[in-house]
């Protein structure tokens, strides 16, 4: 629970207007969604481990109730239900507190954070990923935190291709992937051992990088789906270079914390100053399916609350 | 320059001789009363925590890196990278009684003393067994002598400690020894740095 009094509430409302400026000269809508709904829609937006973090209530009527813990759900079923007939790209950002249970190590405050988030709906491919890549790019800049920040990028489905080309069941797949997401080498190598087809990531300090890292891993993957993930991560990241942008940019193969939900690009910000990530992203095709209309969509968010510190104890020093 | 929290106590020596070994060395005692201390390069900064606090201090990013055992991260929710086991301090984390056939012998509802509590509650709830969990902060093998429990779970190094209290290992629950912990941010965000330490450890490590 946390109050932001005088100077801090107008740097917290200046990073909001830059973020929320930046989104409309790129032709941002802004959307302002429910604060309360129905607990079915973050479940199927979300997926159930997720979004069983919102906190929860019961209506007149004893349906469940959620306090929003995340938009996305919110503007996916709004642009597969409500603006169906609308001609596509959609493009809406927004400026909204969530709410979602922490453990117990995290500052209690942060039950409740404010999301500067965007969505580029009906778009797919290269294009759209670049799209959202360069306003997160933008918006960073415009707050002054040009060379203080690093945006890494992967493609889930280089890890989806490996997991079904070994045919892993459930629970073995998900060790593979915790193994990976929290990098433990010695009992990586182990579970891996058995798997050559794996090796790519066997070796977790090898996973993060610039071009390099693709290369790496090619000489590894044999099977189609991932080799097909990695040209594409790779086609991006040529364009990152040539935007000049590779300084700010990182290839982080082992970014597999969100692979229920994103289908494509993943993207996670991390700022200098700030101890965990500041914002992320990616790719998430599936979802608008489960509101009745498949079509491609990418986005992501930023923290306002984590944003705010690191920029209010850099002008504080 | 990156910033290393070591568990105090138990593992502290350890973790600092194998850090000498991969050629970071403090610049002060290491008896010195002063809780943060720079190694002689000036690269790394430690600070000496609780071991409870190790993931707490890495989660938040005040320090970048920790040592601290798998007891305490399995014991801890913190979200943290885990690169490297250092094979340092090694022990056991396990069930002891007085009387090894407490698990089948106890009627309704079995008490257990322990330091670890999320360990033990995952341990017995995997396998549906109902216990009560009573939290203690140390000398938990007095407990069952005393009556206050019928179990303990605990941390076992070479068994004296539980033998000289009439306990017996009933079961073993992990083994833990000391791991390198990294933040997420500082693992992308000072890549170089945390980079070469997990190499010099790692081409340590025995």
């Amino acid at each position: 629970m946390r109050y932001y009094i005088g100077a801090e509430a107008r740097l917290r409302r200046t990073v909001e207007d830059v973020a929320m400026s930046v989104f409309q000269a790129w032709d941002y809508e802004e959307v302002i969604t429910p604060s309360v709904d129905y607990y079915d829609l973050f479940e199927q937006g979300m997926g159930q481990r997720e979004a069983q973090r919102g906190f929860r209530f019961t209506d007149n009527d004893g349906r469940l109730l959620a306090l929003r813990p995340d938009v996305t759900s919110s503007v996916a079923r709004m642009a597969a239900t409500l603006l169906s007939e609308r001609p596509r790209p959609l493009r809406f950002c927004y400026a909204a507190p969530v709410f979602r249970q922490q453990t117990q190590s995290h500052a209690e405050w942060r039950r409740e954070n404010t999301q500067l988030g965007c969505e580029l709906i009906g778009t797919g491919g290269k294009p759209a990923d670049l799209e959202v890549l360069r306003l997160a790019a933008e918006i960073l800049s415009r707050l002054n935190l040009q060379s203080r920040y690093c945006i890494t990028i992967n493609n889930v489905e280089i890890f989806n291709g490996v997991a079904a080309h070994l045919n892993l069941e459930d629970r073995a797949r998900e060790q593979l992937r915790r193994l990976i997401d929290t990098r433990e080498t010695a009992e990586l190598q182990r579970f891996l051992k058995d798997y050559p087809e794996a090796h790519a990531f066997s070796q977790p300090t090898q996973l993060t990088g610039k071009r390099n890292v693709i290369q790496a891993a090619r000489s590894a993957l044999t099977n189609a789906r991932s080799l097909a993930a990695l040209d594409s991560l790779e086609d991006l990241w040529m364009e990152i270079e040539s935007l000049g942008f590779e300084n700010s940019f990182e290839i982080d193969l082992g970014d597999v914390s969100s692979l229920d939900y994103y289908t494509g690009l993943s993207l996670k910000i991390f700022v200098y100053g700030a101890g965990a990530s500041v914002g992320r992203g990616g790719r998430y095709d599936g979802l608008t399916g489960s509101f009745g209309r498949a079509e491609p969509a990418v986005g992501f968010v930023l923290n306002l609350d984590a944003l705010t510190e690191v920029l209010g104890r850099t002008i504080g020093q | 320059m990156i910033t290393i929290a070591i568990s105090k106590g138990r593992m502290q020596e350890s973790a600092l001789a194998l850090l000498a070994r991969a050629g970071i060395r403090l610049n002060d005692g290491v008896n010195s009363r002063r809780l943060a201390l720079m190694d002689e390069t000036q690269q790394y900064r430690f600070i000496f925590v609780k071991p409870a606090d190790v993931p707490v201090y890495v989660e938040h990013g005040i320090a970048d890196c920790g040592i601290v055992g798998r007891d305490v991260l399995l014991e801890s929710e913190a979200d943290l990278l885990l690169p490297l086991d250092l094979g340092i301090s090694r022990c056991r984390i396990v069930v002891a009684a007085a009387d090894p056939q407490a698990m089948t012998n106890v009627q309704g509802m079995i008490r257990v003393a322990t330091k670890y509590a999320q360990i033990a509650r995952a341990h017995f709830g995997a396998r549906g067994i109902p216990v009560e969990i009573i939290q203690l902060s140390g000398s938990v093998e007095l407990a069952p002598a005393l009556g206050l429990a019928d179990m303990i779970v605990d941390l076992v190094e070479t068994g004296v400690t539980l033998r000289e209290n009439g306990l017996a290992v009933v079961e073993e629950i992990a083994e833990s020894t000391g791991r390198l912990v990294v933040n997420r941010a500082s693992y992308q965000l000072k890549s170089d740095e945390v980079g070469r330490l997990i190499k010099a450890l790692e081409d340590r490590i025995t």
